[in-house]
């Protein structure tokens, strides 16, 4: 939010010296794909966990959250650089996601409503436990590492946007040769697949289960601390980062990590240029007009796989 | 048959005569429970859809908001009287949920996320429509309920008959529908919707009429909420709020029944403002969140099944208790 202002406020200062709108266009299309980095690992948590559980689990974003409070907790309290925080934001934030998987996986009756249902009010619950422990204060990032310029051949912005758009892009390499080439990712593209077939091949299914939620809570805690240092954090944030990771996974369409990466970017860039070129208010709407018109027009989503929803 | 018409009586004996004539004169109860019919007006639509439709919303701000917007402006720039603009709006309520119709082909969750990303749409809208809602700095001094044959609705009492009023009509359109041969249908559509349609039945058609309903009335509780409180803004009308309360009364209280919403939002929105609010001044809706998950965990059908089971559960361990004495 704060990388659009100054984008914005930079590309006005262009206007004035008559700089062209192509320029303009161009820099928020980088901005927006910068963006889109962080939204990438936040909607693979959510689609690791609707693979492997058929679960939606609402309460993503309030994890997304909770790591970046941790870290502004650090921050303030000892100094730590934001970076450094992140080992206990994992731990915390992965012990909160295997909370979550213990307690959804207590439902055993209509369980596709309500784990919709409780993770909701997991959410709701989170995200008023935010307001209790750091109340409704906005917070960002003190150290100006991370908000000072970073200029790539003639597009502006944020060092940490840039730094953090290379963790996100490398996390989702990691994630992708984890699921290609090791036992338990094997493991959890099965039980996506079939999860009955999966169980008779020897494959845990709970086990399994519970490790997606877990690496969902990894990519959400670098998605957090993303956020803390490239923009503002407040508790009511949650829901909308929730709802924000759904729709890219809905853009994207079940079964392919590149789907989900290409889905990300491209509401990065879609929302960017909203804010140029419209109002920064009309950058949510734009999302959900969107997420709406896939849904309905395109059940399998841009680039899943031709599967029926529901 | 008897005891049920007597039950019923002494039920409207108490909301009309014994509850205003008590409490009437403090302001703040009253006000305390104009809001928590409000709450019980919007959690029966919900469990109206929930339960016959067999659709779950997290997106019912979206009427509640058109409906409290439409009846706002439709008093004050038409100057129409206030409770015809509060029955309109119901209607314009329903005419905001026409955008919604393409969304019932979508199954359970996808339904749910598709009216919360409406129910966004329509907030956004609200704020980006200045000319027609005030924007953000919202619209004040709208008018106040009305006085009719001497009786002035818009005291505290008035304001309360009013909601009673209006919460017991609906459990009445509530009940009709149930009973009737919709109702029929609607149950054995939640048996097999497949089933269902190859014996003749338009389960779509009957999708459609739920959600109609139910967005009728969420917006005349909007449109009320409008008048009582007399100011609108988008954050307000549109907040999220109108979505959790209403859906934590009513799995509280079991949506499957039609007293159980009602009397879920009394308990919860009391619970909630005399106690839990006292203790936890900013943040108290975590007890919500808490009780939802708990509802969700113990018993997604409600209050009364848990308490149904608790007590054959006692019971069994008494009979065990004798057999082994």
């Amino acid at each position: 939010m704060r990388a659009c202002r100054i984008v914005a406020a930079r590309s006005s200062d262009s206007i004035e010296k008559g700089g062209d709108m192509t320029e303009l266009i161009l820099q928020s299309l980088y901005s927006g794909l910068l963006a889109g980095g962080a939204y990438g690992l936040m909607a693979l948590g959510i689609a690791l966990v609707f693979g492997t559980m058929r679960v939606i689990n609402l309460a993503h974003g309030e994890l997304v959250l909770l790591a970046a409070y941790i870290s502004y907790s650090f921050e303030s309290h000892f100094g730590w650089n934001p970076m450094a925080t992140i080992p206990i934001a994992l731990v915390v934030v992965c012990i909160s996601a295997a909370l979550t998987y213990y307690l959804v996986d207590k439902i055993k009756k209509d369980r596709e409503l309500n784990s919709l249902m409780l993770t909701y009010g997991i959410g709701i619950l989170l995200t008023n436990a935010m307001l209790l422990i750091w109340k409704a204060d906005i917070h960002s990032t003190s150290f100006a590492w991370y908000h000072a310029d970073a200029v790539f051949g003639s597009f502006y912005s944020m060092r940490s946007e840039l730094a953090f758009f290379g963790v996100s892009i490398g996390l989702l390499v990691v994630l992708w040769w984890w699921l290609a080439h090791t036992w338990y990712g094997r493991a959890v593209r099965a039980v996506a697949s079939n999860p009955d077939a999966a169980k008779l091949m020897g494959i845990n299914p709970s086990r399994t289960e519970v490790i997606s939620f877990v690496i969902a809570g990894v990519l959400a805690t670098f998605a957090g601390v993303a956020l803390y240092c490239t923009s503002v954090i407040q508790p009511s944030l949650g829901h909308a980062l929730t709802i924000k990771a759904f729709v890219i996974t809905v853009l994207a369409g079940v079964g392919s990590i590149p789907g989900v990466l290409v889905a990300a970017l491209l509401l990065g860039v879609i929302e960017s240029l909203t804010v140029t070129l419209l109002s920064s208010a009309m950058r949510d709407l734009v999302g959900m007009v969107l997420f709406l018109v896939v849904l309905l027009l395109m059940p399998n989503g841009l680039f899943g796989l031709a599967r029926r929803r529901g | 048959m008897k005891t049920n018409m007597l039950k019923l009586g002494v039920l409207l004996a108490a909301l009309y005569g014994i509850v205003p004539f008590v409490l009437g004169h403090n302001l703040y109860v009253m006000s305390l429970l104009v809001a928590a019919f409000t709450i019980g007006g919007i959690a029966l639509a919900w469990a109206l859809l929930g339960n016959l439709g067999g659709m779950v919303s997290f997106g019912h701000a979206a009427f509640f908001g058109v409906g409290a917007y439409s009846s706002a402006i439709l008093t004050m720039k038409t100057g129409m009287p206030v409770f015809p603009a509060m029955l309109l709006s119901g209607l314009v309520a329903v005419v905001a949920s026409i955008g919604m119709l393409p969304a019932l082909k979508l199954k359970g969750p996808y339904f749910a996320l598709a009216i919360l990303a409406y129910a966004e749409i329509f907030r956004i809208l609200a704020t980006e429509l200045p000319t027609l809602t005030g924007g953000t700095a919202g619209i004040s001094s709208i008018p106040t309920l009305p006085t009719l044959f001497g009786f002035d609705f818009s005291s505290k009492v008035g304001t309360y008959l009013t909601i009673v009023t209006l919460v017991l009509a609906f459990i009445w359109i509530y009940k009709r529908v149930r009973a009737s041969h919709y109702g029929i249908a609607l149950r054995a559509m939640h048996e097999s919707e497949d089933a269902t349609r190859v014996v003749g039945v338009n389960s779509t058609l009957l999708k459609v009429m739920m959600l109609f309903l139910s967005a009728f009335m969420t917006g005349v509780v909007g449109a009320f909420n409008a008048h009582a409180i007399n100011y609108l803004e988008p954050d307000y009308a549109f907040s999220g709020g109108w979505a959790i309360m209403p859906i934590v009364a009513a799995i509280f209280g079991g949506y499957r029944t039609i007293s159980g919403p009602v009397v879920g939002a009394l308990v919860v929105y009391l619970a909630d403002q005399l106690v839990f609010k006292n203790l936890i001044p900013i943040g108290h809706q975590i007890v919500l969140g808490a009780l939802l998950c708990l509802m969700i965990l113990a018993s997604p059908s409600g209050l009364m099944p848990l308490l149904a089971k608790v007590r054959q559960w006692r019971l069994r361990k008494s009979v065990a208790g004798d057999t082994h004495a």
